[in-house]
């Protein structure tokens, strides 16, 4: 064992049941924690600038390299929906955007947003830099392999966005790059574009799943001495089941991605059905199209929550932290989280409902699809209880905590209209379920990241993001987000359909004109707005107020570094030690409206504080 | 294993254990080393893909409506006039199980940090494993030289000359990456980079016998695919 | 990493267990190779390649890969996970049927 922590040796243990002492009153033993059973990390320091910033095993720095790279490939999304967003508002005004490019954007800002922005600034961005923080781990278990994880990521989106350059352009095939249209003459990008797509895509899972086995070992094996798994902050408990997922559910999107570049390249027909096309039968034949539908989803699905889980478990904390409250029902969340994690894998195909498949399979995914909506509606009561007569502090970072509610509870409504096969069939492929992915999957997501980089841009940077232009950023978003989505309902009812280049002059559709007018306008306007962020963060890093310690009063193990920003290694000399959970917010009886993890029972014996 | 002891921690066994153990603080799996812990949920999801690629064979197997061709027949061989169905998957699973009880051998004999003998082990499971990637070849081209194609097939349906050289072919390439391995680490025991606790060459990280039960995970998996696959593809 | 509190590992199992699995195995696949080579057909085929398969892969599994002495949360951290595997086989199953049915219904006996 480490030195570090002899002076602990010469406590003994009454029970071995011991973590951290209880009850009431003073006893000598009430603040023993075990020893430590593994010893001290040995990490790798870096001297040089590449060893430092670039080739960096500082999962500190990884995550920083990952928010960067993943925002980056967000504003090409971003852009890309400008001009999808620009043809179907004004269709004609930009001689550019024939039906192909339209579709090629389609599905490059679909597939960029989903894994590429959402997936990687979750998991890649905030789990690297918050997981290891959080447990109070010195760094995460293997950071070699860490800094491999960043740079298969990067090599991905490299490739993804050489496809751009290649001849064909990118795939067009929807973000779903379903057989046979994907890899068949006639859909934009059917050679090259597929191609690259799919090798990226395994690129990426490959490099996640070193990321992945990094946080899922860290999480399991390297916590502090008294971190217990129900002691964690929801946040590690979000990234922590959404990595599980997405290690037991990316397999089958390599799967499917393999086996389409085989059918592309060497001719194989796995999803390829016989095609009549022009009178003429294609080489192809015998293949399956819809069970590439089933490797999609069986992996789409679970990646829905793969997006939502840190959100959930980022916005507990946030929630907890400015309404100065512990978050309601804590267990309650944990297994809430734990239980959408698992019920994922078993509601993949109500994306399915009209692709042609088995018809009893409807009966079964729409009962657990309904049934998922059970701890997700729990999760929200929860997040409400806690602001209830919380010390609501309204800053930026509450302001997005509350979009998020509002945004997350419109669009998991919408969703169980669509979780039902007979309400889903007359509402497929319209703006409906546009209106409703983008809500419960896109804002609202984007939400909580904003929300989470006011809230810990003072940890990262030491300084305080500027509030005036926060609110200035929120609010646009919010009232624009809504401004666009909130009318894709009604076009879906009217039964405008989805992935239409153009509605040319259908007359049934009329009232669908000057809407969509409206929300290209919108959209315009809240990708503009996002820029506000970035000017906001520039002007912070030269003339931010200093943040110091602690900045929000936090009680998790992140703000408690012996330096902010913490370095490498994060904890100085020695390692904390967890005496309870990481919600103790305005005990009756303590001193201040916080007790961070670190406070030993005996110093706060006199309060009302519970044993966690 | 079982008789591990940690300071101020008393074991209990079966589901109590796990519940005390998931509770308790540091770590949830006691005692286990965190790269064999690494190598196992990579296992977890290394299982969900060949898992993908079976149940893809299967509804592809089973939804096709031209007939699928005997594998009992497809691979025989004829040897001294006798045609002997399977027989060089036979061998072939031979030589798999033989290379994985000596891995299992050599990680009993690193615990006992007997260099001599765990490298000579681990020498022959990677030449056991070499064995067997060898056969494959031969089988594949045994196959090709029959007219099967990954997009057609002499014998019947198409799709079983795709699933075939994709999924051998995906198992072959774990067996060759492991034999890669094997062979550096035989090298590193015999060296006894693992005695000295010597760094590693990229991860920097210190050498210990653990390794060799890492690397025996990997190795014990890939013999379970096998098993799996000639189950699925070769008896059905 | 390198400092795991490093129980000294004394007591390793006795090289017996692993003898007695390794023959185990070839007999296993002995039978399995039986199975083919008296062509037996059927369900019966089925159900001695799975029992023969289960048994193969469930001792590799318990004592090479070292998971009978391993803690209960391993084991079941390692082995839940295939529900969601079994539920994935069960329901492609049924989609397959359904394929082949509606083939067969509009390829062969509608068209």
């Amino acid at each position: 064992m480490s030195e570090d922590f002899s002076d602990n040796k010469t406590i003994q243990a009454q029970s071995s049941e011991t973590i951290s002492g209880g009850g009431s009153g003073i006893t000598p033993d009430m603040d023993y924690v075990r020893p430590a059973e593994v010893g001290e990390q040995d990490l790798y320091h870096g001297h040089s600038f590449i060893t430092k910033w670039i080739f960096c095993q500082d999962a500190k720095v990884i995550g920083v390299q990952y928010f960067l790279l993943a925002t980056f490939t967000g504003i090409i999304g971003l852009i890309l929906s400008w001009l999808m967003r620009l043809q179907l508002g004004f269709p004609g005004l930009a001689p550019f955007m024939t039906a192909e490019h339209y579709y090629q954007f389609v599905t490059m800002h679909g597939m960029i947003m989903v894994v590429y922005f959402l997936t990687a600034l979750f998991l890649g961005g905030f789990g690297n830099y918050l997981i290891p923080l959080m447990v109070g781990a010195r760094d995460m278990v293997f950071p070699y392999l860490n800094m491999v994880s960043f740079w298969s990521f990067f090599v991905a989106v490299a490739v993804l966005l050489a496809s751009f350059f290649v001849p064909g352009g990118p795939t067009g095939s929807g973000w779903t790059l379903y057989p046979p249209q994907a890899i068949l003459e006639g859909t934009p990008g059917s050679g090259w574009g597929i191609m690259l797509m799919c090798i990226s895509l395994i690129l990426f899972v490959a490099g996640f799943t070193m990321g992945g086995l990094n946080y899922l070992i860290t999480v399991l094996q390297a916590r502090t001495r008294g971190m217990t798994l129900m002691r964690m902050p929801l946040t590690v408990w979000g990234i922590f089941t959404a990595t599980v997922l997405a290690m037991l559910a990316f397999p089958a999107l390599l799967v499917g991605a393999l086996m389409m570049s085989l059918d592309n390249v060497l001719g194989t027909s796995f999803f390829m059905p016989t095609i009549l096309k022009a009178g003429e039968v294609l080489e192809y034949g015998g293949g399956s199209p819809i069970l590439f539908q089933h490797l999609f989803w069986f992996f789409g699905h679970p990646e829905v929550y793969i997006v939502a889980l840190p959100a959930f478990g980022i916005i507990s904390d946030l929630i907890s932290v400015h309404a100065r409250k512990n978050i309601f029902g804590y267990r309650m969340m944990v297994w809430a989280i734990v239980g959408i994690g698992a019920l994922s894998f078993f509601v993949w195909a109500h994306h399915m409902y009209v692709s042609g498949m088995n018809p009893w399979f409807g009966f079964f995914f729409a009962t657990t699809t309904l049934i998922i909506a059970v701890p997700t509606a729990m999760k929200v009561y929860n997040w409400i209880l806690t602001l209830w007569r919380g010390n609501i502090r309204l800053n930026t970072v509450m302001l997005w905590c509350l979009g998020f509610i509002v945004t997350f509870v419109n669009g998991g409504i919408t969703g169980i209209f669509l979780g039902n096969v007979s309400v889903d069939v007359p509402l497929s492929d319209t703006y409906f379920v546009i209106a409703h992915f983008h809500m419960v999957m896109g804002i609202a997501p984007l939400m909580v990241i904003m929300g989470a980089v006011y809230h810990w841009f003072p940890l990262v940077a030491g300084r305080f993001l500027d509030e005036k232009l926060g609110k200035w950023h929120f609010w646009l978003t919010f009232l624009g987000a809504y401004s666009i989505y909130f009318p894709m309902h009604y076009l879906g009812f009217i039964g405008v359909p989805r992935r239409y280049f153009e509605m040319y002059d259908s007359p049934y559709v009329a009232s669908a004109v000057g809407m969509n007018e409206f929300i290209s306008l919108a959209a315009f306007i809240v990708g503009a707005a996002q820029f506000i962020l970035i000017y906001n963060i520039i002007k912070t890093l030269k003339t931010g107020k200093p943040a110091g310690h602690n900045p929000w009063q936090a009680c998790s193990l992140e703000w408690l570094t012996p330096t902010v920003p913490p370095e490498h290694g994060n904890w100085g000399d020695r390692l904390p030690t967890v005496h309870r959970w990481a919600y103790d917010y305005s005990v009756p009886g303590a001193k201040e409206d916080f007790i961070t993890q670190t406070t030993p029972p005996s110093e706060v014996a006199h309060t009302k504080v519970e044993k966690t | 294993m079982s008789d591990i002891k940690i300071e101020g921690y008393e074991f209990k066994p079966g589901f109590k254990g796990m519940a005390k153990d998931t509770g308790s603080d540091q770590t949830m799996f006691k005692g286990v080393h965190w790269g064999k812990a690494m190598m196992w949920i990579f296992l977890l999801s290394d299982t969900f893909i060949f898992s993908c690629f079976l149940i893809s064979y299967m509804k592809g197997r089973g939804s096709t409506i031209i007939d699928w061709p005997n594998p009992s027949e497809v691979f025989g061989l004829h040897v001294f006039g006798v045609d002997v169905p399977l027989l060089l998957i036979a061998i072939m699973t031979f030589v798999l199980i033989t290379s994985s009880g000596t891995m299992a051998l050599a990680v009993k004999y690193g615990y006992e940090k007997n260099k001599k003998m765990c490298g000579w082990l681990i020498l022959a499971t990677a030449i056991g494993g070499l064995t067997f990637v060898g056969m494959q070849a031969f089988e594949w081209g045994k196959l090709i030289h029959e007219g099967v194609r990954p997009w057609e097939n002499p014998f019947g349906a198409p799709q079983f000359g795709s699933f075939f050289f994709m999924i051998t072919g995906f198992h072959g390439t774990h067996v060759s990456i492991g034999v890669i391995f094997l062979f550096i680490y035989a090298y590193k025991t015999f060296a006894g980079h693992y005695d000295e606790g010597k760094r590693g060459w990229f991860t920097t990280m210190k050498g210990d016998y653990v390794e060799i039960e890492i690397l025996g995970l990997y190795w014990h998996f890939v013999d379970l695919v096998w098993v799996f696959i000639f189950a699925f593809f070769y008896l059905w | 990493m390198d400092k795991t509190k490093k129980q000294e590992q004394t007591s390793t199992h006795k090289i017996g267990i692993y003898l007695w699995i390794w023959g185990l195995l070839f007999v296993l696949s002995f039978f399995s190779y039986m199975v083919d080579w008296y062509q037996f057909q059927g369900m019966l085929r089925w159900s001695l390649i799975l029992f023969f398969m289960f048994l193969k892969a469930g001792l590799i599994m318990a004592f090479f890969m070292h998971l009978y002495w391993e803690r209960y949360a391993l084991v079941n951290v390692l082995l839940w996970p295939m529900t969601a595997i079994a539920c994935f086989i069960f329901l492609m199953v049924a989609e397959f049927e359904y394929t082949v049915f509606t083939r067969f219904f509009y390829f062969v006996v509608g068209g």
